[in-house]
């Protein structure tokens, strides 16, 4: 094939095509390197009928993880009292309101099997570890705060009243599963009602399954959050049957990961690097016959 | 190149009282960085409407800045982009006298983009890490546009190169001049191949710009989330760098003596036309074919707000269909005065889309909402100026813009000491 104009165009034509049709075609594999499912992997299991909403997970979390508070002062008297997962809080308690219905909800990382954030991170700040843990290492981390656009739950968290490096040292704040600490998570451990349990993710399914199973029309929907949203995740969720996951502030999400439609259009694009090679050199060749058309008319001139 | 004797430094004096007022706005960024630095993101202040550096949150981890800074500021840098892919890549060689212009306002755009980006970033000192191949994660349509943006910011200064080393071919300085004159010829052979990567790249990075937000399903309005986005980014940074030559040759014309060449830009300004009825084919085709998805329509009704999403969806599709209407009249494109509103409207159209995609259509969860604080429009006011500082500098200074009237710079290549009224 000669390279004339019309092919650079072509080429061009071309990418822009395979982007948009990969944007419909279904990907034929997840990539490699890409994290899957472990028989070994841990989460936890919420069971909002359960919640009393003594926030004891919420003080627990807080020490553990050596964070401050979000002090708030009412009446005359100062609380730690988050509003919501902010850059001293890794777990919190909210209420949830679903028509008339209300019960409580618990929010930390949800740890996606195939996590969006990770799939968004420039250098793997964010990252797997042993148990499926999706993981923050400060040390990789440029602050861009993608991970925040990408997390449909609105996990990850910034410390916003930090600024200078070394001495402040402001970073991504997420629930880690209390990784660095033999005991596992402290919400956990302490809840008095079993609201909220840790174990693998195949034993946590499996329970939750047999609770549905064992009390029909109890729970929404009677399903478990995270089975397959979002491609799965290792914290999963029941809700009593007035309640909604909507209402709750899990969001209705495809079966697949988030991050499959960019990765795929990535993919799919710069496959091999082909394209952008083919167009650098189609525009190059271009360039050199132009300039060559161009000496040689000004020859003839003389 | 012969074709490239057209420009001419504008010369003139420098220290004009605007040019004073440019660099007063200069400084003024200068101590809006350093507050940032110190105290943070959000300033001394904490997220404070009136009084925080940015009202960047949890919720909106991207302010304006993202947008206008970055993405407005690199659309209209497209106009390198743009008449060079026209000029080299289809070989049309009449737009030369467009490039230089084009290529210096591309530069800058880019650097200004780039450095609000790494001052954006919370964490600004780690950013080697993206340099260490071993540690990078493919997958980031960020980590792509980071590279890229980097190295096209480069190549741009390179494209500049020529128009500084042919003043310095004329320095008094023997020296100086020798050297000028050796890396010339030299630069000028490998052009080609700069010429390339300068089409190459921002194809790359301007359709990921739009590609950052495919991640985000559930948090932007179904009528701007779509694989598309990647394509109608690239079309449209297209349309927004042929409406920024037209707008940036009619101003210099205004500011200073210089001939606009209006047959050159009505024949250049019919390629935007039909872009625009592209990316309009494809913007209009691709929401109905989405929303025959019933989660698209859960997702739709979900977001709730109808006149707030469908009226900027409107009115986006609007100005980007008046633009195209106006740039196919011929009576229009020879009018110098109309073709400039055309422009003006292609690059508002452009920068309307970005805002939206980034802005009007994300909403991370009920709750959160997110409007720029005076400073934070301020930071990139004085951004932009910085940006017109230095390009009036270098026309001042250097062979960039064709036209130039010989009585503004007598000498072809010029200098200080040009005669000025």
């Amino acid at each position: 094939m000669t390279i004339t104009r019309r092919n650079v165009l072509k080429g061009l034509a071309a990418a822009g095509a395979a982007a948009g049709a990969a944007a419909i075609a279904e990907p034929a594999q997840a990539s490699e390197g890409k994290y899957h499912q472990a028989p070994d992997d841990v989460g936890m299991l919420f069971d909002s009928t359960l919640c009393v909403g003594c926030r004891a997970c919420q003080s627990a979390c807080k020490v553990r993880n050596n964070l401050p508070t979000d002090s708030r002062s009412t009446q005359g008297g100062v609380y730690d009292a988050p509003l919501d997962l902010n850059g001293s809080t890794k777990n919190i308690i909210k209420l949830a309101q679903d028509g008339s219905a209300i019960t409580y909800m618990k929010m930390q990382c949800m740890h996606c099997i195939d996590s969006a954030c990770i799939s968004v991170c420039m250098a793997g700040a964010l990252h797997k570890v042993q148990g499926g843990i999706t993981a923050y290492n400060a040390a990789t981390c440029v602050g861009c705060r993608y991970c925040q656009i990408g997390c449909p739950f609105n996990v990850p968290k910034f410390e916003w009243s930090k600024s200078l490096p070394v001495v402040e040292d402001p970073k991504i704040v997420k629930c880690e599963l209390c990784r660095h600490d033999q005991r596992g998570p402290a919400c956990t451990e302490v809840c008095p009602r079993a609201a909220v349990i840790y174990g693998k993710k195949a034993d946590l399914l499996a329970e939750a399954k047999r609770r549905v199973k064992l009390n029909p029309g109890k729970y929404f929907q009677d399903r478990v959050y995270g089975e397959t949203d979002g491609g799965g995740t290792n914290v999963l969720y029941l809700s009593p049957k007035d309640v909604s996951f909507a209402a709750l502030g899990l969001p209705t999400l495809p079966d697949e990961p988030l991050a499959k439609l960019s990765e795929s259009v990535q993919h799919t694009t710069y496959k091999w690097g082909l394209a952008p090679v083919a167009i650098y050199a189609a525009l190059t060749v271009v360039q050199l016959r132009a300039r060559k058309n161009e000496d040689h008319g000004q020859k003839e001139e003389k | 190149m012969a074709a490239h004797a057209h420009e001419r430094p504008l010369g003139g004096q420098i220290l004009t009282s605007g040019f004073k007022f440019l660099l007063a706005l200069s400084a003024v960024w200068v101590a809006l960085v350093l507050v940032r630095l110190v105290w943070g993101l959000n300033g001394p202040f904490g997220n404070d409407p009136l009084l925080s550096v940015s009202a960047q949150s949890d919720g909106y981890a991207w302010g304006i800045w993202k947008p206008l800074n970055v993405v407005t500021f690199t659309g209209i840098a497209a106009g390198a982009f743009a008449v060079g892919l026209v000029t080299y890549g289809f070989n049309k060689g009449e737009y030369h006298p467009l490039i230089r212009s084009c290529v210096m306002a591309g530069a800058m755009g880019y650097t200004l983009g780039g450095t609000s980006i790494m001052i954006d970033l919370g964490r600004y000192w780690n950013l080697w890490v993206i340099f260490v191949p071993q540690w990078l994660n493919w997958t980031s349509v960020l980590l792509e546009i980071a590279l890229c943006v980097l190295a096209y910011t480069l190549v741009l200064w390179v494209e500049v190169a020529p128009s500084i080393l042919e003043k310095l071919e004329t320095s008094a300085n023997p020296s100086t001049a020798a050297k000028a004159k050796k890396i010339l010829p030299a630069l000028r052979k490998a052009m080609p191949f700069i010429i390339s990567l300068a089409i190459l790249l921002p194809s790359m990075h301007q359709s990921s710009l739009g590609g950052l937000f495919m991640v985000a399903h559930t948090k932007t309005h179904p009528y701007w989330h779509t694989g598309w986005l990647p394509a109608l980014f690239l079309i449209s940074c297209l349309t927004m760098g042929f409406g920024a030559v037209v707008v940036i040759e009619n101003l210099t014309t205004m500011a200073w003596k210089k001939k606009l060449d209006q047959p050159l830009l009505a024949r250049l300004s019919i390629i935007p036309a039909w872009l625009t009825v592209a990316y309009l084919v494809i913007r209009i085709a691709d929401v109905f074919w989405r929303f025959r998805d019933p989660m698209v329509q859960a997702r739709h009704a979900a977001m709730g707000k109808p006149l707030f999403y469908g009226g900027f969806f409107l009115l986006e599709l609007l100005v980007f269909a008046a633009a195209a209407a106006m740039l196919f009249s011929k009576g229009v494109r020879e009018n110098r005065g109309k073709l400039l509103g055309a422009g003006l409207l292609l690059v508002f159209a452009g920068a309307l889309y970005r805002f939206d995609t980034y802005l009007v259509a994300y909403q991370p969860s009920p709750g959160w909402s997110y409007f720029p604080t005076p400073l934070e429009i301020l930071f990139s006011i004085t951004l932009g100026a910085i940006g017109v500082t230095v390009y009036v500098l270098f026309v001042k200074l250097f062979p960039i813009l064709s036209g130039v009237e010989a009585t503004n710079a007598p000498d072809p290549v010029g200098g200080k000491s040009a005669a000025s009224h």
